[in-house]
């Protein structure tokens, strides 16, 4: 953290980069006015360039999935799943329905997992009761006096007990969620061979062997993670509300206008065939709702809007344009004109450069827009993933299985009797507003809702069985020329995968993660990105003063966007000196190893 | 080393491998040819397998021993 006083001195500059406890690099920097107590300005930068646009091209298609799975160490199978969608349609293949539903099982594993692991053990550091004993003692005293109200549910008396429990290392909820995060990433596993890059997921099918055991063995660990989440919803829904009724105003904290977006998960597929032509009936048969949200109302759901309506800006990154460059796509398969700024159409133009906050480029990550057809451009974020999914699935009404319904207003989820628990059913309802508490709020009910979607999904993997359908691959051959555009949901929110295949390698190929909207800088029509507008004009409630500052409040809304910048290793060895190249053997090819 | 402007200004090393290195090497089959599955030991046209599919080593031995036994797949 790094503290310059500012101008006339009304503002002082709080820096935190990197932020810990996210994936990658991210830097965030503020201008606070601690007189008036709030943020005055705030500016995000990502210190990683990556280049996965730029060694794609000249590939074999067939490889995208492997080699994007390793874009991220946590969400890869989400990478490597959309890269298989983009590649079906591309291929012009549609893969036999019990690998859909196999797919479907594995990515709901990895939407467990994840938000578990992040919720309980990263985003509720921020809630246990060290923290809070540091950052607003008056807020732990009136918490140690207030009664849970589903105490009999989940165990824990106080609102205190709830902090206590999610203390790190030692905190029972915390311990029994890195339990819970084994239990999915087996359960992931058994689908998808391996967490989190997957070795049996192929465009038109999956490799891994559909018997009956393998289905029991995802059944018994997901029955054992109901109990973890009948106590884990009510739990979150206590320590939130507290901090509604004990900090009033609370509310105004990370909220920005409602600008959410979820370009769906989970093909049906009756209905998923991979055709761009029809990719708006299929887009909605999904069992997440795709969609557009704004102010509240749902704006398109339909696939192909979405599509078209994609721009990728940039006005602080650090890149050249490519306006000049060529034009790859000019329309798409149903006619419709394709912007020179849609990802089918960008060039990856690397600038290296040094930071510059005041009107210059400051990220290396790009800014992702998406425009109305009226032509507003929108800075769409994806309200960590699981706001932005409960809200386009409940507001599109269309969700309908035994055991997940949308209503039109609320996703209503219901889970069968498990070991200790009975059947319970939850009701998430769409909240008055897009901040940082009902961002993380939803992320435990998008546990529950993941859940039962799988439960859904064993008994259709399972009827398919029964019936003798046991294929689970289909033939395919690559084209010479070919379009191909992946939806999918990352676990932290929208994910797509643009690819053009000319004389049967890729010739343009971009993948658009969550993160790169919610994250993305301030673009060249002075639109600010999600995270930076979220953290503007967010009041301190941090009992510290200027000294002893944390930014607990900034770093809870940073938070709740599980920001995942796309990851990777960074090592300043000083003075540009190679410590150790190695290379290892394969093939029994002799490596050589070189010290210098 | 390449010069910088090749790679929109960033110093990068010497490529020790071509861009389309080992994405498929000839003489091997490839998984998703046409005709693949059909081939397949086990697999039946109507998307059904039978015992022959869990394994390639003497498949017909893996069938039932009655014929009024079912031919079960072990998937």
């Amino acid at each position: 953290m790094e503290k310059i006083k500012v101008g006339n001195g009304d503002l002082v500059q709080k820096n935190w980069d990197p932020i810990s406890r996210i994936i990658g690099n991210l830097g965030v920097y503020t201008k606070i006015d601690f007189a008036n107590r709030q943020v005055a300005e705030c500016k995000l930068t990502s210190s990683m360039f990556r280049g996965y646009s730029v060694f794609l091209r000249g590939k074999d298609p067939r490889d995208a999935h492997f080699i994007t799975s390793r874009i991220c160490g946590i969400c890869g199978d989400n990478h490597a799943t959309c890269s298989v969608y983009a590649q079906n349609m591309a291929y012009g293949v549609k893969p036999p329905p019990l690998a859909e539903w196999m797919v479907n099982l594995g990515e709901a594993a990895e939407f467990m997992f994840d938000h578990t692991l992040f919720q309980d053990n990263l985003v509720f550091v921020d809630f246990c009761e060290q923290m809070v004993r540091e950052t607003n003692p008056a807020l732990l005293d009136k918490a140690e006096h207030t009664h849970a109200p589903n105490a009999e549910i989940h165990g824990f008396r106080t609102i205190a007990d709830i902090m206590r429990a999610f203390n790190p290392f030692e905190g029972s909820m915390y311990k029994e969620a890195l339990q819970m995060g084994r239990l999915t990433r087996e359960m992931c596993c058994l689908m998808e061979g391996r967490h989190v890059h997957p070795s049996t997921l192929y465009p038109g099918g999956v490799g891994t062997v559909a018997s009956p055991q393998l289905f029991s063995d995802y059944q018994v660990r997901l029955l054992n993670l109901l109990d973890f989440v009948k106590k884990a919803v009510p739990l979150n829904d206590d320590l939130f509300n507290f901090f509604y009724e004990a900090l009033p105003g609370y509310e105004e904290v990370g909220r920005r206008r409602i600008q959410l977006a979820c370009w769906g998960a989970f093909n049906d597929p009756a209905v998923a065939d991979y055709r761009y032509a029809t990719m708006k009936e299929w887009g909605r048969a999904m069992f997440v709702t795709p969609g557009i949200v704004l102010d509240g109302k749902l704006v398109t759901n339909d696939l192909i809007d979405i599509n078209l309506g994609m721009r990728i800006l940039l006005g602080s990154s650090f890149y050249d344009d490519w306006a000049g460059e060529e034009t790859l796509v000019s329309h798409d398969p149903r006619g419709n004109p394709v912007d020179q700024r849609h990802p089918w159409n960008q060039t990856t133009l690397p600038r290296p450069q040094k930071r510059d906050f005041d009107g210059g480029n400051y990220s290396w990550v790009m800014s992702p827009r998406w425009q109305v057809p009226c032509g507003e451009l929108l800075a769409m974020e994806t309200g960590g993933g699981p706001l932005a999914r409960l809200w386009s699935t409940a507001l599109a009404g269309l969700v309908n299985t035994p055991y997940v319904q949308a209503t039109g207003a609320s996703v209503r989820i219901q889970l069968p009797k498990s070991a200790s628990l009975p059947e319970t059913e939850f009701e998430w309802k769409i909240p008055p507003w897009c901040n940082t508490i009902e961002r993380d709020r939803a992320r435990i009910y998008f546990v529950a809702y993941s859940a039962a979607m799988a439960l859904h999904f064993l008994e259709q993997a399972m009827e398919e069985i029964r019936a003798g359908n046991t294929r689970t691959f289909s033939d395919f051959t690559v084209p010479q020329e070919a379009l191909g555009v992946g939806f999918h949901e990352a676990v932290r929110g929208v994910l797509s995968h643009h690819l053009v295949i000319r004389e049967g390698k890729i010739a343009n190929y971009h993948p658009y993660p969550p993160t790169c909207w919610n994250a993305s800088p301030t673009d060249s029509s002075g639109l600010q990105g999600p995270m930076e507008e979220a953290v503007k004009n967010t009041p301190i409630f941090e009992e510290n003063g200027q000294d002893s500052f944390k930014g607990i409040d900034i770093m809870r809304t940073v938070r709740s966007f599980d920001p995942c910048l796309p990851c990777g290793v960074h090592m300043y060895l000083g003075g540009g000196k190679v410590i150790e190249e190695s290379h290892i053997p394969s093939l029994g090819l002799g490596g050589r190893v070189r010290k210098d | 080393m390449n010069s910088p402007e090749d790679n929109g200004g960033i110093r990068t090393g010497c490529p020790k491998v071509k861009p389309t290195a080992l994405t498929h090497v000839c003489g091997v089959r490839s998984g998703n040819r046409p005709e693949n599955y059909a081939r397949e030991r086990g697999h039946e046209p109507d998307g059904r397998s039978t015992a022959s599919r869990s394994t390639g080593i003497n498949p017909e031995a893996r069938n039932p021993i009655l014929p009024e036994m079912p031919n079960l797949s072990p998937a």
